[in-house]
């Protein structure tokens, strides 16, 4: 079961700074569930994209999406 | 001095004051951009022939205040030595304004002070009917209000769907800001994005987890007929999206003919395309376009 983070209360910039933080918390190519509002879905994937990490599955409950992001392999 | 001195003084950028015998005057910029050694040339000229202010204008233009009639000549002289250009008013083509664009500014998707410049040699303070402005956004944000503009411009990402990529999450639909995305059901088919609506943001293609949404090409929006002042109107989209500097040079080429053609003194470019319609300019751009490629 992967570690999981919920930023459907938080708003920009939060929402990528806890992301962040959860990673840091993970080994290289390790995995972490992101659930959070369609508002910050443009932003959170870009960043994430731009660090070399993966958004491997995505879901979608209402408006609420559930991101599956693997961490890249550098650990950075 | 008569009241034709004064006009074609203000033609020259030097503007009558409300105290007799001042001039606020008016200096060239493009694109908002002055070197350091030319914001050092104004700061001894606004001392020197002025009273030590500048003015920032709402275009990106500065100008100096408080000159007398009889310093006109020496600052001007003054300022073509260090290489400060003297701008334009009345019925001529005015600053071209630009943001920072893709040199800079991480959201930029096109050269925008490098087109200034380009069009500014081409057009700035060439005769036309009533003043007519550029203005030139390097995306979709649109800093520098194009639709503002006689011409604006724009710059554009375009996108393309890939099915075989695609894991069909509908996350760049959710993003896409004016819903003109829709994911087709299977990878087979190929439009996803309806690109008459697409304000070319590039915000599906930042968010696409998978690489399905990408990056077609760049180019230019264009919009015609926007101004501001007492009445405002936004200016309207015309032709496609144009693929490089020079297509949108040829284009405003064509669109200053057009408006010295039809346009009648004192009348903004948009009230001219309320009269002649959009399709009549954008026809003869078109035309004019594949004449001369």
């Amino acid at each position: 079961m992967n570690p999981s983070l919920d930023i459907t209360g938080d708003v920009c910039p939060m929402t990528f700074v806890k992301v962040k933080m959860a990673l840091q918390k993970i080994a290289p190519s390790g995995q972490l569930n992101v659930m959070l509002r369609e508002e910050a879905l443009k932003n959170v994937i870009s960043s994430l994209k731009a660090e070399g990490h993966k958004v491997i599955l995505t879901e979608r409950r209402d408006t609420v999406f559930l991101l599956e992001v693997e961490k890249n392999a550098a650990g950075a | 001095m008569n009241e034709a001195d004064y006009k074609e003084l203000k033609k020259g950028g030097m503007m009558r004051q409300k105290e007799a015998g001042l001039f606020s005057v008016r200096l060239h910029v493009v694109g908002g951009q002055l070197t350091a050694g030319q914001l050092r040339a104004i700061e001894e000229a606004a001392d020197r022939f002025g009273r030590g202010t500048v003015h920032l204008t709402s275009r990106q233009g500065v100008e100096i205040p408080f000159v007398p009639t009889d310093s006109l000549a020496a600052l001007k002289e003054f300022l073509s030595r260090s290489g400060v250009g003297v701008g334009v008013c009345g019925p001529t083509v005015r600053t071209v304004t630009a943001c920072q664009g893709c040199r800079v500014c991480p959201s930029g998707a096109i050269d925008s002070p490098a087109l200034a410049d380009a069009v500014d040699r081409q057009f700035y303070g060439k005769p036309v009917p009533h003043k007519f402005k550029v203005g030139i956004s390097g995306c979709a944000n649109n800093c520098i209000k194009a639709e503002e503009n006689d011409i604006g411009i724009k710059g554009f990402v375009q996108p393309r769907w890939s099915g075989n990529a695609c894991t069909f999450c509908n996350i760049s639909e959710a993003v896409c800001p004016t819903k003109v995305v829709r994911i087709p059901e299977d990878s087979g088919s190929v439009e996803a994005v309806d690109l008459a609506g697409c304000i070319g943001c590039g915000d599906c293609i930042e968010a696409c987890p998978s690489g399905a949404m990408a990056e077609e090409s760049r180019g230019y929006q264009i919009f015609a007929g926007g101004k501001f002042g007492r009445i405002p109107s936004l200016g309207k989209k015309i032709l496609g999206i144009l693929r490089t500097p020079e297509e949108v040079v040829a284009a405003i080429a064509a669109v200053v003919d057009f408006f010295r053609a039809h346009g009648k003194a004192k009348e903004r470019f948009g009230a001219t395309l309320r009269r002649t319609g959009l399709p009549a300019l954008e026809i003869n751009i078109k035309e004019r376009m594949v004449r001369n490629p």
